[in-house]
């Protein structure tokens, strides 16, 4: 609990006119009671001994009463659960609590609003990191067999080996089957399935039918091709 | 592969409105489920416009080749799947552009979860969450994430499955069809396989029925129709309290089905 006044969200302690404290807001789940393992400690007969708390979610700060005898309001209006927008005025007991959530050059926060948490709504003005963190590439390497080229990288979601125009393994056999295999992407890892007309598929000279896990290094069998399977940092030659 | 389905959408036990809307077209390979939220009527709207735009987009597409995509190519992707992401794209468009024109409509959206079967390949696309599950022999998997403040906080091991399942913030979504003038649409591609069966539902379904006991009324049915009705009776037996749409989709293995019943399933069917 630091008393330091900074610019992130934070809420200030009043009690009648005076400024007791401002304490900033760090935890994801802030608590405020009268028993001294809270985050906000508020000494007073009228504060429960865990009064309410503040959840984050993302970049939305959620007041939420813990069955406090005396209730928990929100400029006034008593609550169960209320988002806290920035000067929102918080009650317990005597106590008032200011709520404030300002980004830099004192300008109001950005984030989405809502009141109703017992309907569906959507946050707006979200910004989405998907955290696409340096992800190992998959490798194929032919050993023997006819394809178009000796070494792949596997950029797409889903590579198809065979002889049709969207394969990227591309079978040259003679009778080389549209869709022999698909090498697909889940996450982190790879995966080799098998197809309606290649039924089974040989991993580390181990028949597969249906779907099996990829690991670097693991020797795969399609149709008489073989070729090695390899995990890649993503700016490895 | 062959592609029968089965569909039902229910308003529920406590609504007085179906909010959801549906698309099934077996000759595209396409399927739609989309859940609408928004004041008065403003939900059917907005899922109403999206299942259309959606399906307009792929049936104009699968015409002409040359039909004008919109959104960024991603190359990572089959055409299809890209092709998808184009036709969720035009229907975010839609709904917003009828939301500005129409005061009622302001911030109306909704969920979509998409599926085109071409070949052995399934591409999907969805935004918010309604979902898309997947049968195999004796799992049933999740295909997708949802767009939700609790599903971001179990992709990221912030919650497990059941917090979040109690979570009071659990209908707060992170993103919506229609809501903002563009949106991020979320892809997949996933190679599929006869004897594979799909379900798309809106939550109304994924709230009162686990995954377990969906996977129990897949394999106790005989055919599609019969497991999309078996899924939204148990929806409405746990309490009903929302909207439920199912769409079952079984790939390739004949079922046991009349001549007649396996016409009528050929056909295109809306809600």
């Amino acid at each position: 609990m630091s008393e330091v006044i900074t610019q992130g969200p934070k809420v200030i302690l009043k009690f009648n006119e005076s400024i007791l404290k401002e304490v900033e807001i760090t935890q994801p789940e802030f608590t405020i009671g009268r028993r001294p393992d809270n985050d906000l400690v508020i000494d007073h007969a009228a504060v429960s001994g865990r009064h309410a708390k503040i959840v984050q979610v993302q970049s939305v700060f959620f007041l939420e009463d813990l069955g406090s005898t005396n209730g928990t309001f929100v400029n006034d209006r008593r609550i169960d659960r209320k988002q806290l927008l920035d000067t929102d005025v918080v009650t317990i007991g005597k106590h008032r609590l200011i709520f404030r959530d300002e980004v830099k050059n004192g300008q109001p926060s950005d984030a989405p609003k809502f009141s109703d948490l017992n309907s569906t709504m959507v946050m707006t003005g979200q910004k989405f990191h998907e955290s696409r963190a340096e992800q190992k590439v998959g490798v194929v390497q032919i050993i023997s067999g006819r394809t178009d080229r000796k070494e792949y990288k596997l950029a797409k979601r889903l590579t198809i080996i065979g002889s049709q125009d969207q394969a990227t393994i591309k079978l040259t056999g003679y009778f080389a089957p549209k869709i022999a295999a698909m090498i697909g992407r889940r996450g982190e890892g790879y995966f080799v399935s098998t197809s309606e007309e290649v039924k089974t598929i040989h991993v580390n000279n181990k028949a597969v039918k249906g779907q099996a896990d990829l690991k670097d290094g693991d020797l795969l069998e399609v149709k008489g091709v073989k070729m090695y399977f390899y995990l890649k940092e993503p700016n490895q030659p | 592969m062959e592609l029968v389905y089965g569909a039902k959408s229910d308003v529920g036990l406590k609504r007085t409105q179906n909010e959801d809307r549906f698309c099934a077209d077996p000759h595209l390979g396409l399927y739609v489920v989309c859940d609408g939220m928004g004041g008065r009527n403003a939900g059917e709207v907005a899922s109403g416009l999206a299942v259309e735009a959606i399906h307009k987009h792929v049936l104009e597409a699968a015409q002409d080749g040359n039909h004008p995509m919109i959104g960024q190519y991603d190359p990572t992707f089959l055409p299809q799947t890209n092709r998808l992401a184009s036709a969720v794209h035009l229907a975010n468009q839609a709904i917003h552009r009828q939301a500005q024109h129409q005061p009622a409509y302001t911030g109306m959206g909704t969920t979509v979860v998409s599926a085109l079967i071409a070949g052995q390949v399934l591409s999907l696309a969805h935004v918010g969450d309604s979902r898309l599950y997947l049968i195999r022999g004796d799992s049933i998997q999740s295909l997708t994430a949802d767009h939700s403040v609790v599903g971001e906080q179990v992709r990221h091991e912030l919650l497990t499955e059941e917090e979040a399942e109690r979570s009071p913030y659990k209908h707060v979504l992170t993103r919506g069809l229609g809501v903002n003038a563009t949106v991020e649409v979320e892809l997949g591609e996933v190679p599929v396989m006869n004897g594979d069966i799909l379900v798309l539902c809106s939550d109304g379904l994924t709230l009162g029925v686990k995954p377990r006991d969906m996977f129990q009324a897949v394999r106790r049915e005989w055919n599609p129709q019969a497991i999309a009705d078996r899924l939204v009776a148990m929806a409405n037996a746990a309490g009903g309290e929302d909207n439920t749409t199912v769409v079952v989709v079984s790939l390739g293995k004949e079922t046991r089905q009349g001549v007649w019943r396996r016409i009528w399933n050929r056909i295109p069917r809306w809600r």
